[in-house]
């Protein structure tokens, strides 16, 4: 790479690159105008993720609560959500709770992934964030519709036909994918116990999933800052007592309602069964999330010879150099440079004692080069943006 | 390029957007500030600014994108801390940490970073002027590295 | 400016005490999808609360984000 000098990085030629230039562009103006409003430290756009983490939280401690008195039965279930509803004092505020606050975690959630691939966080080794958010996608959408099966009033009846319908569509697994889901060959006081268990197996294997998500950053901001945790829990209180969550009529064996309330947040694949085919709505999801998947591989808003410097290859440790001091190891935001005890002492005088060496894990580096910043022994560069190329252009600033 | 104090600005290249606003590595309205795009504000390392004070330069500033959106989650929190250390560590040294700035803006920022630039400059005009170049340790390193690039 | 923001917490203290008050009725006369909704206004004024004060710069920045 050059030095750099001036040299602007030529606009994106593809259309698509244009177009996401484009994108990007409007969402960074949106933190513009929110950061009129809000001190930069109180933008909820910085903190999507925290959001998201924050009402799985609430999501977490609601449903905690509904479990005490939820009984996994075709006939007590309708009972006992009613009963939670209208007997148990303030359980039915804790039910909208529970209701408004997967709304919320979904909202957060998409807005956490337009933001991260509007403006190119998932390049690099950033995949793996990005490859184990979509799994957090589809187990908790998974378990938002789980969640309205659970109620078993109209609704979750037909709901789970469509599902039960859709499934069978799938060539090959359909039929045993669809007893599965229902546990069994009908619809039987298993089937509740069977969506109890796919409700509350797959939200805890969020935690799994996020400790994935969470694997490779340093001091991950999992928490919004304390005026949104008030606006965020308030609003879901808000809205559960104003708007309290209901059932529809209970389920009845032969009951086939035409119409019911839908839910724009997870219930959107139902809706499109109005219009499609069963199978068609499976190949089309199918096609979604595989795509969802491919954006890190297949999506770049530049190419990388565009990206100028921000592509200037992966950090490397100057063996000779490294003192151990560990600078670098506390500043990498990636988790990417690990401490190893030293094979060998160093070439210069101060890294002739040294006992840890450090050295970059090149899968993890996203090549910020926040660490050459960090090391105060010379001992880290960026290969395609040596340090001598820096001097080279103060130099040049400095005499002229 | 006479005019005004000379200023070397390290700016990260995902922050402000410089295509408007620069012509030769040079900023269009204060062709005295030279600047230098980096990957990320945390890139940059304090003994480089040091280095382009102690070479002669009247200024050094970074900029980063704002605080809370770095595009490296971390990168200009610490550089604003390191920017805080030098300004100390040059201070004992009787240079004034007005010659030394971290500044912090987003993409569409353009006129605020500029308004902000100008007044860094203007504050180092105000500024006595500087100590002499200090040259005797670090002559070596310039020599090196004009005779290695082309 | 200043004065506007002293206004706009006075005002927020003053609806927080309504609703703290209304949680109270509706936990007496056992309305608790009432007294519910106002626990959620009550953490809303909270929350305009903190921002205005944030944007005195009466309370700072995190540690972490000064
Ligand atoms: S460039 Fe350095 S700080 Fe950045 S991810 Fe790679 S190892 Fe970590
Ligand atoms: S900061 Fe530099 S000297 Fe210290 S451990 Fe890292 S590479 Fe080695």
């Amino acid at each position: 790479m050059s030095t750099g000098a001036g040299i602007a990085p030529s606009p994106p030629r593809s259309r698509y690159g244009r177009f996401m230039t484009g994108v990007l562009r409007g969402t960074l103006k949106l933190d513009v105008w929110i950061n009129k409003v809000y001190p930069a430290d109180y933008n909820p756009l910085y903190y999507t993720g925290g959001l998201s983490n924050l009402f799985l939280f609430i999501l977490v401690l609601s449903g905690i609560f509904l479990f005490f008195y939820y009984e996994a039965s075709l006939v007590e279930g309708f009972a006992s959500v009613q009963y939670i509803t209208l007997g148990v004092p303030y359980g039915g505020l804790i039910r909208g709770v529970h209701r408004y606050a997967a709304d919320g975690f979904i909202v957060a959630v998409l807005l956490h992934l337009f933001r991260n691939w509007f403006t190119d966080r998932y390049l690099f080794s950033r995949d793996n964030p990005w490859i184990s958010g979509m799994f957090l996608l589809i187990f908790g959408g998974f378990v938002g519709f789980t969640g309205y099966q659970l109620v078993w009033d109209e609704r979750a009846q037909v709901l789970t036909a469509m599902f039960v319908g859709m499934l069978r569509s799938l060539p090959l697994i359909g039929d045993w994918l669809a007893r599965v889901f229902i546990g069994g060959a009908g619809v039987s006081d298993g089937t509740l116990v069977r969506a109890l268990f796919l409700h509350i197996g797959p939200a805890s294997a969020l935690y799994v999933m996020l400790w994935w998500h969470y694997l490779r950053l340093r001091h991950p901001k999992i928490w919004p800052p304390a005026t949104w945790v008030l606006a965020s829990v308030g609003l879901v209180f808000l809205l559960a007592g104003v708007i309290p969550a209901t059932s529809g009529q209970p389920a009845a064996p032969a009951g086939r309602p035409a119409s019911f309330p839908m839910d724009i947040f997870f219930l959107i694949p139902f809706w499109l069964l109005n219009y499609m085919s069963p199978f068609a709505v499976m190949v089309l999801l199918g096609a979604l999330f595989t795509l969802g998947f491919a954006i890190p591989y297949i999506a770049r808003r530049e190419a990388p010879q565009e990206m100028s410097v921000r592509h200037a290859g992966v950090a490397q440790v100057i063996d000779g150099n490294c003192t151990g001091c560990e600078l670098c190891f506390f500043d990498c935001p990636y988790n990417a440079i690990a401490m190893v005890p030293s094979p060998a002492p160093g070439l210069s005088r101060a890294a002739a004692n040294r006992t840890w060496l450090a050295v970059v894990i090149e899968s993890r580096c996203v090549e910020c080069g926040i660490c050459i910043g960090a090391c105060p022994f010379e001992a880290l560069e960026l290969p395609k943006f040596l340090e001598r190329d820096v001097q080279a252009q103060v130099l040049e600033a400095v005499r002229a | 390029m006479s005019n005004g104090p000379k200023v070397v600005g390290f700016v990260c290249d995902w922050s402000v957007d410089l295509v408007p606003l620069m012509e030769g590595g040079r900023l269009r309205e204060m062709p005295s500030v030279r600047i230098i795009r980096v990957p990320c504000s945390g890139f940059v390392r304090p003994s480089w600014l040091e280095d382009a004070l102690g070479r002669g330069a009247d200024g050094v500033f970074v900029t980063g994108c704002p605080y809370g959106d770095c595009l490296n989650r971390e990168g200009n929190y610490l550089m604003r801390d390191r920017v805080d250390q030098l300004q100390r560590r040059l201070q004992r040294r009787r240079v004034d940490p007005a010659r030394l700035g971290m500044l912090a803006y987003g993409l569409h920022d353009g006129p605020a970073f500029l308004a902000a630039v100008r007044a860094f400059v203007e504050g180092i005009r105000a500024l006595p002027a500087a100590a002499p170049p200090r040259s005797a340790p670090a002559a070596p390193a310039p020599a090196a590295a004009e005779r290695e690039t082309p | 400016m200043r004065n506007m923001y002293t206004a706009g917490i006075v005002l927020l203290s003053g609806l927080s005490l309504a609703f703290a008050l209304g949680i109270l009725y509706g936990e007496a006369t056992d309305r608790w999808f009432f007294g519910g909704a106002l626990v959620g206004a009550l953490l809303m004024a909270y929350s305009g609360i903190v921002l205005l004060l944030r944007k005195m710069g009466i309370i700072g920045p995190r540690k972490a984000e000064r």
